[in-house]
Order: C-alpha cells, then sequence, then structure tokens
C-alpha cells in the first residue's frame, strides 16, 4: 500500500503544472546551484587572504627599505592584516559574511578609527541576499513541504474518494501518518544528497559541527511537517489550507522577521558609533594643541612598563604621537564600550526572541555553526583588538629607542588569523526546534483522533 | 452609461470580497503592518537625520574650534560627511540599511563609507525590512491573488459563468469588469497608503517642497497605481484559464514566489558570480601599485618628484628648496594628492562598473517581472538606490579633495620653507582660515538622474501594460466558458 | 428561431462525434424537448446553441444568425437554465436576481425582482435571504426568474426540473406553456418522459450523437412515449 500511495504521489499535480517531480528538481537544481554560490564565497575568501598576504609580503620589505631610519615613521604605514578564518561549512551559511569584512588590516595607530572599515560590496547583493544553502533550507524547502502536504485530505474530499478511504481503512490515522512520513523521507533525501554534495565540492569536514548542523536542518524540515500536519487536522478545504499555510510561511519568514528586526534596531539604537569616531579623533587631534608632558604622563598611566625606556634622539618624537594615538583609544574608550555592549545586547535579544520564532532560531544557528553571524563578528573584532595590542607592544619599545628597522625580520609577520572556536551547545540548539515539533505534532494528533472521522 | 456592464461586474467583485470576513481580517492585518511600517520609517529617518545633523554640526564646530596651527595638521585632522535621508526614503528603505552613513575625510586617503545597519546587524536584517513599500510590493500582490484567484474560475466550477456569458456579456467586458473590481478593492489600501506618505514626506521636508520632490512623489504614485494594476489583471487572467479554482490559487502562489523570491536572487546571484569585483585589499593595493608607478611623494628620491623640484628651482632661479618663496612640500602634497585622487577615482569608476555589470540581470529582469521594475525605480525615487549613494560619495571625495588642497594652498603660501629649531615655535597660520573651508552639505541630485538610471524599468512598465492588454484580447479570443 | 443544420461535434480527432450531423428547427411558440440517456449529445447540443463549443461542423443559428460568427449577438435572443444553478452565495436572491438581469440590460425596480421571483415560485420570505442559504431548487428558481426576466425569444434549458419538488415541477411546467403561447421557442434537455409529454410540442429522442426519433407529442401518450424511448436508446 506504501508502494502505491508513493506512486500516486509522484504522480500528482499533472494537471495543476506543478507536479511532485518538477517541484524535486527545482528545488534539486537550486540546492546545487546554492553550492556554487558557496564554492565560489569561499574561493573569493580564499582570493582575499591571498591579495592581502601578497601585499603584506610585498608592502613590508619595500616601506622598510624607503623608511629604514625611521622606525616610528614606518610602523605610521605598516598595516598588519588578520583573517576571520573562513570554514567550509562558512559556505552552506554565509549569513553576514558578505557584508562584514573577513580581512581586517590595523596600524598600530588608534584602533577605533579603523575598526569599523567597511568592506567593499555591491549592496544590490546585499539587499537581494545570497541563494546560498541556508536560503534553500530555510525559505524554499517549506514551500515544497507546503506544496507537497497542503491537500493531503481536502483533495481526497473534494475529489469524493475520502469517503471510501475512510470506510475502507481500518487505521485512518495511521494511514494519514503514513502519507506524510512519505513526503518527508523524500524531502529528506532531497536534504541529504544536497549536504552529501557539499562535502566533496566543499571540503566539508565530516565532524561534530557538520553533525550539529545537519540535525538542524533535519529540525527545521520537521517543524514545517508538523506545522502542516496540524493544518491537515483542521480539515479545511484545500484553498483554505493552501492560504493558511502560505500566511504561516509569510509570517515565520518575512512578516516578524522584519518586525523583530525592526524592533531590535529601534531598540538598540547605535549612535556610539559616530560618537565613538568623532571622540577618537579629537582625542588624538586635540593633543597637538596641549601640554606634551601632560599626554605622555597619561601614556605611561596606562603603560608604566615604558616609564623605564630611555628618551633618545630620532627624527621626529614618535613617544608624543603614539601616546596621542594610544589616548585617542583611551578617551573614546567609553564609547567603544557602550556600542559593544549594545552590539552584544542585540545578539542576546535577538537569539532571545528568536527561540520563540524555528525560522530566525534556525537561520542565527546555522550562521553561528558556520560562524557568519554578528557573535562571530563580535569575537573577530575582540581578537582583532588583541591582535593590536599585542603589535603595539612589541613595536613601541623598538620605536621609542628607534631601533634599526633592518634588525626586524619584516618577512616573519604574517597575517594573522583567528579561528572561532566558541562552543554550541546542542541542547541551546535543537531544543527549541524539538519544543516546537512536539507542540504540532501534538495539536494535530489530538484534533485528528478526535475529528478524522467528521466529513 | 460607460462601461455599464463592466461597472456592474466590478461591483459584485467588491460585494463579494467585503462581505468575506476573512478578507477583512487580511485588510486590517496588512493595514496594521502599514501603520507600523509608516511609523518606523517616520521615527527612523527623523532620528538617523536628527544624529546626522547633531554630529555633522560637531564636526563642524570641532573643526572651527582648532586654534592657531598647521594646515597639513588640519588636512589631517580633517572632516565628517554624513549621509543625509531623502524625504520619500519614509516610503522605501530600499538599500539604506546596507549603506554606510558616516565618512571620514581627510588628507592623503579615501576612507570607506562606515556604519552601516547591516554592518550591526544580528542577521535577522537579511530577512528584509517592513516599510510601506514593502508591502506595497510584496504583500499587496499576493492579497490581491488571493482576492482574485476565484474571480472566473469559482464561477467556471460553479457554472455561474455560463448563465453570465448567456445574459450576453461578452469576454472582454467580463474580464476588464473583474479587474476593475479588484482594482477598486485595492485602491482601499492603496488610496490611504499614499495620502500617509504624502503627509510624512510633506512633514520631512518642513514645508519647504521642492518642484523635484514634487514629480518624484507623484511618479512613485502613478508607478505603483500601474504596478499593483498589473497584479490584478493578472490574477484574472491566470484565473480565466484555470478550469478550477484550486488551480488557479496554486498557479498564482507559484507566480507570486517566483516574481518575489526566486527570480530576484538568482538573477542578482548570477550577476556576482559572472562578474567577481577585487577584493578590498587587491583594490587599494592596485591603486597603490598605480601611485607608486607615478611617483611616491614619500620616498625623497622618487623621480617624479625629482623633475618637479628642477622645474620648481629653475623657475624662481634659486638653487635649493630652502630658497623657494613657496613652501615646496605643501607643492608635493599637493601634487601627490592630485596624482592619488585621479587615480582613485579611476579605479573607483572601474569597480562601480563592475558592479554595475553584476547589477545589469537583476535590471534587465524588469522585463520578465514586474516586481523588479517597481523595486528599482521605487528606490531610485525614494533617493534610496545605490546610485544616489555612490552620488553622495562622489560629494564627499570632492568635498575632501578640496579642503586637502586648500590646506595645501594655506602651507604653500603661508608656511616657511625653513624647519623651525627645537626652542622655536612651530611653523602655524591663523585659526581664521578655517572658515575659508566651508562646510559640507549634501545635495541631493535631481529627477533627471533617475530617468538616466532606471530607464529600463521605466520601458518594463510600457512593456507590462502592453503585453497584458495583449493576452487579455487575446484570451477573450479563444476562452470558453467550460 | 432555433436551427440546427448538419451541426457537428467531435471533441478531438479520430474521437466518435458526440454530436453527428443534427438537424433540428424550432419555430417560435415552439417547445422541444430532448431525451436520450446520459452521453447522448443533449448537452452538447445546448452548449453548441450556447456558443461555449465551437462546433466541428455544420451550423447553430438562432434567428438567422450562425452562432459561431456572431457569439454575441445571438445571446440578446436567448436565455439559459443550466441543471443546477449556481449563483453568489454572498448575494440575496434578489440582488443575484437584479444582477444577471443587468448584465443583460435590464433594470428593475425592487417590485418587479420581487414579482419575477414570485412568478418563479420562490416563496417571498427566501427572496432577502443570501443564496448560500438556498436549497438546490430554491436557487433553480432564482434561475428561473433571471430567465423571465430576459424576456428572450429563445430559450435552453439542460435538465431544469432535476431536484425540484413535484409542485415546484408542476409550477414550472405552466410557466413554460404560458412561455411558449406568448411566441419563445423552447429547447429542452431532460430525463423526464412525464413531464416532456406534458409540456413538449415535439420530442426528439437521442442516441449516441443522432437525433433518431423526431415526434409530435399531442400524438402520443405517456406510455406510447416510454415504450419508444426504450426501444430507441
Amino acid at each position: 500500500m506504501i508502494r502505491l500511495a508513493f506512486i500516486q504521489f509522484m504522480r500528482a499535480g499533472r494537471y495543476a503544472g506543478a507536479g511532485t517531480r518538477i517541484g524535486l528538481i527545482f528545488l534539486l537544481t537550486v540546492g546545487i546551484i546554492s553550492l556554487f554560490v558557496g564554492k565560489q564565497f569561499s574561493q573569493r575568501q580564499q582570493q582575499a587572504v591571498a591579495d592581502v598576504i601578497e601585499f603584506q609580503q610585498t608592502d613590508f620589505p619595500r616601506q622598510a627599505a624607503i623608511h629604514r631610519d625611521d622606525m616610528g615613521l614606518l610602523l605610521y604605514y605598516l598595516k598588519f592584516s588578520v583573517v576571520n578564518q573562513t570554514r567550509p561549512l562558512t559556505a552552506l551559511a554565509i549569513g553576514q559574511r558578505d557584508v562584514n569584512p573577513s580581512v581586517q588590516s590595523v596600524t598600530i595607530r588608534a584602533l577605533e578609527g579603523q575598526q569599523y572599515d567597511a568592506d567593499l560590496t555591491n549592496p544590490a547583493n546585499l539587499l537581494l541576499g545570497n541563494v546560498d544553502f541556508s536560503f534553500v533550507l530555510v525559505y524554499l524547502f517549506p514551500l515544497l513541504i507546503v506544496a507537497f502536504t497542503y491537500s493531503i485530505i481536502s483533495e481526497e474530499k473534494e475529489n469524493g474518494t475520502w469517503s471510501i478511504v475512510a470506510v475502507q481503512s481500518r487505521n485512518l490515522l495511521g494511514f494519514v501518518g503514513q502519507l506524510f512520513l512519505i513526503r518527508l523521507a523524500v524531502l529528506l533525501a532531497v536534504l541529504l544528497v544536497i549536504i552529501g554534495l557539499a562535502v566533496p565540492t566543499l571540503g566539508t569536514p565530516l565532524d561534530g559541527s557538520l553533525g550539529l548542523f545537519l540535525a538542524t536542518s533535519v529540525g527545521y524540515v520537521l517543524f514545517w511537517f508538523s506545522v502542516c500536519f496540524w493544518v491537515a487536522s483542521l480539515q479545511r478545504r484545500s484553498s483554505t489550507n493552501a492560504i493558511l499555510l502560505l500566511g504561516i510561511w509569510l509570517g515565520l519568514l518575512i512578516v516578524l522577521p522584519a518586525g523583530v528586526n525592526n524592533y531590535i534596531t529601534a531598540r538598540y539604537p547605535v549612535p556610539e558609533a559616530q560618537a565613538t569616531t568623532q571622540a577618537q579623533r579629537k582625542g588624538v587631534h586635540e593633543k597637538w594643541d596641549t601640554d606634551k608632558t601632560a599626554t605622555i604622563k597619561k601614556f605611561y598611566a596606562h603603560y608604566p612598563q615604558f616609564r623605564q625606556v630611555p628618551v633618545v634622539a630620532m627624527p621626529f618624537d614618535w613617544r608624543w604621537y603614539y601616546a596621542m594615538q594610544q589616548l585617542g583609544d583611551d578617551e573614546s574608550a567609553e564609547q567603544a564600550h557602550e556600542l559593544k555592549q549594545k552590539l552584544q545586547q542585540r545578539e542576546t535579544a535577538s537569539r532571545s526572541i528568536a527561540q520563540f520564532i524555528p525560522t530566525l532560531h534556525t537561520q542565527l544557528q546555522l550562521g553561528e555553526l558556520a560562524r557568519s553571524g554578528l557573535g562571530n563578528q563580535l569575537r573577530f573584532m575582540d581578537y582583532t583588538g588583541r591582535f593590536h595590542e599585542k603589535m603595539r607592544l612589541y613595536f613601541y619599545p623598538r620605536i621609542f629607542t628607534n631601533a634599526p628597522v633592518s634588525a626586524e625580520p619584516w618577512t616573519n609577520f604574517k597575517v594573522d588569523t583567528f579561528a572561532d572556536t566558541a562552543p554550541s551547545s546542542p541542547v541551546a540548539v535543537l531544543g527549541p526546534l524539538l519544543l516546537f515539533i512536539a507542540l504540532f505534532t501534538g495539536l494535530g494528533w489530538n484534533r485528528f483522533r478526535r475529528t478524522i472521522y467528521h466529513l | 452609461m460607460l462601461l455599464r456592464t463592466q461597472r456592474l461586474i466590478a461591483r459584485q467583485v467588491w460585494t463579494t470580497a467585503f462581505k468575506n470576513r476573512a478578507v477583512f481580517g487580511l485588510l486590517i492585518g496588512i493595514g496594521l503592518l502599514l501603520t507600523y511600517a509608516a511609523a518606523t520609517g517616520w521615527v527612523n529617518v527623523r532620528q538617523q537625520n536628527e544624529i546626522g545633523r547633531i554630529y555633522q554640526q560637531q564636526a563642524r564646530q570641532d573643526w572651527l574650534g582648532n586654534p592657531d596651527k598647521h594646515p597639513h595638521r588640519m588636512a589631517h585632522y580633517g572632516h565628517f560627511a554624513f549621509r543625509p535621508k531623502a524625504p520619500l526614503s519614509v516610503f522605501d528603505f530600499g538599500m539604506e540599511s546596507f549603506l554606510g552613513n558616516t565618512i571620514f575625510l581627510e588628507a592623503h586617503k579615501q576612507n570607506s563609507v562606515n556604519f552601516s545597519e547591516a554592518g550591526f546587524s544580528t542577521g535577522l536584517l537579511r530577512f528584509g525590512e517592513i516599510s510601506m513599500a514593502m508591502v506595497l510590493q510584496l504583500l499587496l500582490p499576493l492579497l490581491l491573488f488571493f482576492l482574485g484567484f476565484g474571480t472566473v474560475a469559482t464561477d467556471r466550477e460553479t457554472g455561474t459563468l455560463k448563465l453570465i456569458l448567456s445574459q450576453g456579456v461578452d469576454w472582454g467586458q467580463l474580464l476588464v469588469g473583474k479587474s476593475l473590481g479588484l482594482m477598486a478593492v485595492m485602491l482601499t489600501l492603496y488610496g490611504p497608503v499614499m495620502v500617509v506618505t504624502g503627509l510624512l514626506w510633506f512633514g520631512l521636508q518642513e514645508g519647504t517642497v521642492s518642484a523635484d520632490q514634487r514629480m518624484r512623489l507623484g511618479l512613485l504614485m502613478g508607478a505603483y497605481f500601474l504596478y499593483l494594476s498589473f497584479f490584478c489583471v493578472i490574477a484574472v487572467l491566470v484565473s480565466a484559464r484555470s478550469k478550477t479554482a484550486k488551480t488557479a490559487l496554486v498557479s498564482l502562489i507559484g507566480l507570486w514566489l517566483m516574481l518575489t523570491l526566486v527570480l530576484p536572487r538568482t538573477s542578482q546571484a548570477l550577476g556576482s558570480y559572472l562578474y567577481p569585483a577585487p577584493s578590498k585589499a587587491k583594490f587599494l593595493a592596485d591603486i597603490q601599485a598605480d601611485v607608486l608607478k607615478e611617483g611616491d611623494s614619500h620616498n625623497p628620491n622618487d623621480p617624479h618628484y625629482k623633475r618637479l623640484k628642477d622645474s620648481l628651482l629653475t623657475a624662481y632661479g634659486v638653487d635649493s628648496v630652502q630658497k623657494l618663496p613657496v613652501n615646496y612640500s605643501g607643492l608635493v602634497m599637493a601634487e601627490g594628492e592630485k596624482i592619488s585622487a585621479q587615480l582613485y577615482n579611476v579605479h573607483f569608476g572601474r569597480l562601480l562598473a563592475i558592479y554595475d555589470q553584476q547589477n545589469r540581470f537583476s535590471k534587465a529582469m524588469a522585463f520578465m517581472n514586474p516586481y523588479l521594475a517597481i523595486r528599482n525605480l521605487s528606490m531610485a525615487l525614494s533617493g534610496t538606490d545605490f546610485a544616489g549613494y555612490v552620488d553622495f560619495q562622489q560629494q564627499a571625495e570632492r568635498y575632501r579633495y578640496e579642503m586637502a588642497q586648500k590646506m595645501n594652498d594655506l602651507q604653500i603660501h603661508f608656511i616657511s620653507n625653513k624647519k623651525p629649531g627645537a626652542a622655536e615655535k612651530p611653523h602655524q597660520i591663523d585659526k581664521k582660515h578655517w572658515e575659508e573651508v566651508p562646510d559640507f552639505s549634501y545635495q541631493s541630485p535631481g529627477i533627471g538622474r533617475v530617468f538616466a538610471h532606471e530607464t529600463i524599468s521605466l520601458l518594463a512598465f510600457a512593456f507590462w501594460m502592453g503585453l497584458l492588454g495583449m493576452v487579455g484580447w487575446r484570451l477573450t479570443k479563444t476562452l470558453t466558458a467550460i | 428561431m432555433l436551427q440546427a443544420i448538419n451541426l457537428t461535434k467531435r471533441y478531438g480527432p479520430g474521437q466518435l462525434p458526440s454530436l453527428d450531423a443534427l438537424n433540428l428547427s424550432i419555430q417560435p411558440g415552439e417547445i422541444f424537448c430532448l431525451l436520450g440517456q446520459n452521453g447522448a449529445g443533449k448537452t452538447t447540443t445546448i452548449n453548441l446553441f450556447l456558443g461555449f463549443l465551437q462546433p466541428t461542423s455544420g451550423q447553430a443559428i438562432i434567428n438567422g444568425l450562425n452562432v459561431a460568427e456572431h457569439p454575441q449577438e445571438t445571446k440578446k435572443f436567448l436565455a439559459y437554465l443550466p441543471e443546477t444553478v449556481m449563483l453568489y452565495p454572498n448575494l440575496t436572491g434578489t440582488e443575484n436576481l437584479d444582477f444577471f438581469a443587468q448584465l443583460a440590460g435590464f433594470r428593475h425596480t425592487p417590485d418587479e425582482l420581487h414579482t419575477l421571483l414570485s412568478r418563479a415560485g420562490l416563496q417571498t420570505e427566501a427572496h432577502g435571504k443570501r443564496v448560500g442559504t438556498y436549497s438546490k431548487g430554491m436557487r433553480q428558481k432564482v434561475g428561473i426568474a433571471i430567465a423571465l426576466a430576459k424576456q428572450a425569444k429563445a430559450l435552453l434549458l439542460d435538465e431544469p426540473t432535476s431536484g425540484l419538488d413535484p409542485k415546484a415541477s408542476n409550477e414550472f411546467s405552466a410557466i413554460l406553456t404560458g412561455l411558449a403561447q406568448t411566441g419563445t421557442a423552447i429547447l429542452m434537455a431532460t430525463h423526464d418522459i412525464f413531464r416532456a409529454r406534458e409540456v413538449g410540442t415535439r420530442i426528439g429522442i437521442m442516441r449516441a450523437g443522432h437525433l433518431v426519433e423526431s415526434l409530435s407529442a399531442s400524438d402520443l401518450t405517456a406510455n406510447e412515449l416510454e415504450a419508444i424511448y426504450l426501444q430507441t436508446v
């Protein structure tokens, strides 16, 4: 009987012009396209890293040759780059990685003015969004699930076959369940094929992250099946089911996320961004006109260890200059801290709200697993800050003593890489999805048990 | 009476729609969403423009508040430019959230426009935003499809269609009537939205409404009316072609998803797949390489600047730069600024050309997809499109260049070539000069630019009018009641 | 008034014709009843006269005009009553009648509308109720009122009495006879042999697309007609 139900499903919809097979081929095609998009994304990332490595390797010796007598001036120019590591999984959920730069290049001058430098992007690409795997999963899979299941009972009623089915079947609810399971199996097979293809094409390692990524995807598909099951249990007409399910899709994927986004943007505005930059600029530049020794004194208060470094003659008083830069950061620290806090609040707020909206939850968690969300960006910014500090501490004594430029092994300064190792808890990722699946399946089951024989 | 039968049929569509309680629910839901969009739009535009205005003033005061100092220090002190939001951005947010707001303008360096909303977003932004334009572009067509899928198909299914046709109504009257009825329902949402938009738009301009803005609003209203009418006609035509109402509904939903979700994304993805843009590192490295080819102003032995020095010495008839009556390093910097700015503009132009290529697919798609036509046109008219942003960047860059050259000019004429001794006062000029640099104020481009950039979208509108008219006319010849 | 000349309809190439060379002529004041099994070609004939189907060959002519060439003009002379009258469920009986009458170009006062509905046999208290609450028979009566309102020269009926109770059916027969007396040509497809004998002036029996018998109703009793029918089909 399962075989016949399966054949019936695969042959369905010929008259509607949008049959099962066309739908499956469409989904699979877009899924495979998404892998190419991901592949190209990771290639571009690699290219960007290669570009920056090449630049650093040619620019450092060149600058060192020009400014061979002036360590302070040389460090004014040198840009050290940090790369936010792109994992193969990132190509499956590009998330915010196309907005935010994956490479940060900073001089040891004031950090705050450099940290928010935008990447070169075509905003039209950002506006319309990527066709990556997460898009296929989050937007398109539900549509196919809806298309395959919205008329499971209602169509039989409309065609007049339901009364015969209801009289003949020994386990009517089991029969309905079977119809859903057939469709679930087919769509899960498509999901597995796409992710299976991702392993060789993107070189995704078969590790725990991929496992959790896959589990989240399966959970999301199950969530939509449970919603469709519940809607079927309401026993409405096919057109009503279609409108209802599309309404749910629209609400969960367009209206609610956009509403939450508007809310979070308005709830946590970030005027601190502008404030930080202006404070930093004032902090640096006003020092040209204020007392030099006061500036130096404040600098020593931050870094007492450099008090001992003897003052030597050099083309320009770099100790003073870098003290000014340091104070730019110090004096904008409050605003910068507030800004980071606001961003952290945005992240926390959207995650807590997302727990109640499975679509948002899935998108955010896939981004987190793929290291392409705001969390990753904040950790990368922190890392860049630490890296910047490390570079400062390394070069300050060399600048203050005007150490010979040629003594530094310039080619040894490699581009640094940030590997995000923040852990993910499977319970936090899968928990909300499982709860919603249980809720809708339970509601549907309960309603079916009472009303399945009602016409 | 003109179009008597058509109006009769239209009234029947209207009555049926409003006797349905679900339709009322949907209309109220969309109405609430529109109110929310209008409120957030208003607050957002006011807030952003207020923040921008405050910081712009602050930056100007900071600039003017500088004491006497060396002009080159001022060139590095620099200025900020804040991108103001256009009045109609209250209606269509367009790309606003993906565009930076703030650019730091200083000598030698073209900084990026920073602090886009997207950069500070948790990724939720990628699901889209609720603006009035979004509701009209995306949700209203779907609502029209829901209301319109049964207009002809249900009548056919139940046999009422035979009755109507046997009363002597012809297909042309029927299709026009049903479309007009749907359009009347559409107007109940379109009308209020446009009134609210007009009010907010007026409020944001604080009384001084330019002819340019009036034209933008007028065109916007016209374009949306046509766009939504297209969907009314499409719904009726698909319904007329379908055997059953369910088939019509499924076809229309599929069509809506194709037009609003699948086609826009894939056409843009195709564009960016085929025309890869350079990474930022590569872009900057290429500019630096080109600048170095011309001459390195920071390298004292560079041949380009050696020639400049020699020509100066000959022109003024002196044997060393210290004896020049003008400041030598000011001249060198002016030359360096000229070269680097020019090369930057060349490279930036190339980058924009690549972006244009990437966007070409989704622009041309307007002929296959009225959603893309209205989206591009609406952004352009609202001043929230990429062209407007590029215009801002270019005005900011011109301002930056002029500011840097003004400071170089002051240095050339007022700063001595001799280095001050350790005990001497450093070189500086009077702070009154700072006022000679005017404040940055962004001049939004006229509507003529919109016509130039969005020719394709405008043509697409004409094309769709013709196409739907033709398809409708063909169908009146071939449709049957059964 | 109504005339079929070698009227033929084939739904697909190679298929047997659903209607094969039908020749028929119905004068004003005549009631022609078509009998025949399901699929004999009765509804096809009516759909051809309505212009909903294009004939494969031959002509359906109304008032001297070929329907296929003048689908619009011929509608002026026609009224039609389908087997199941489906109306707009959200509108009342009066509103539906008004709507359809206006489509045909007639404006009626509320009184006239009520009179028409009453003439068609619809009880007064139902006039203001939504059609969604009507039974099939009540909808059928609104359909009759629509046909009456049009004052057409030719009336096409497709099993109009199915679903009507005997009393309503009887009233309906009276209405038809009345219409015929004022000069309306009526073509009615039906399964009701008794009713056909009673109202029809002529009776045609169809089988597999052919009109195999054409009889004068006044020459027959109902039993004779039934016997002929059973022999023929």
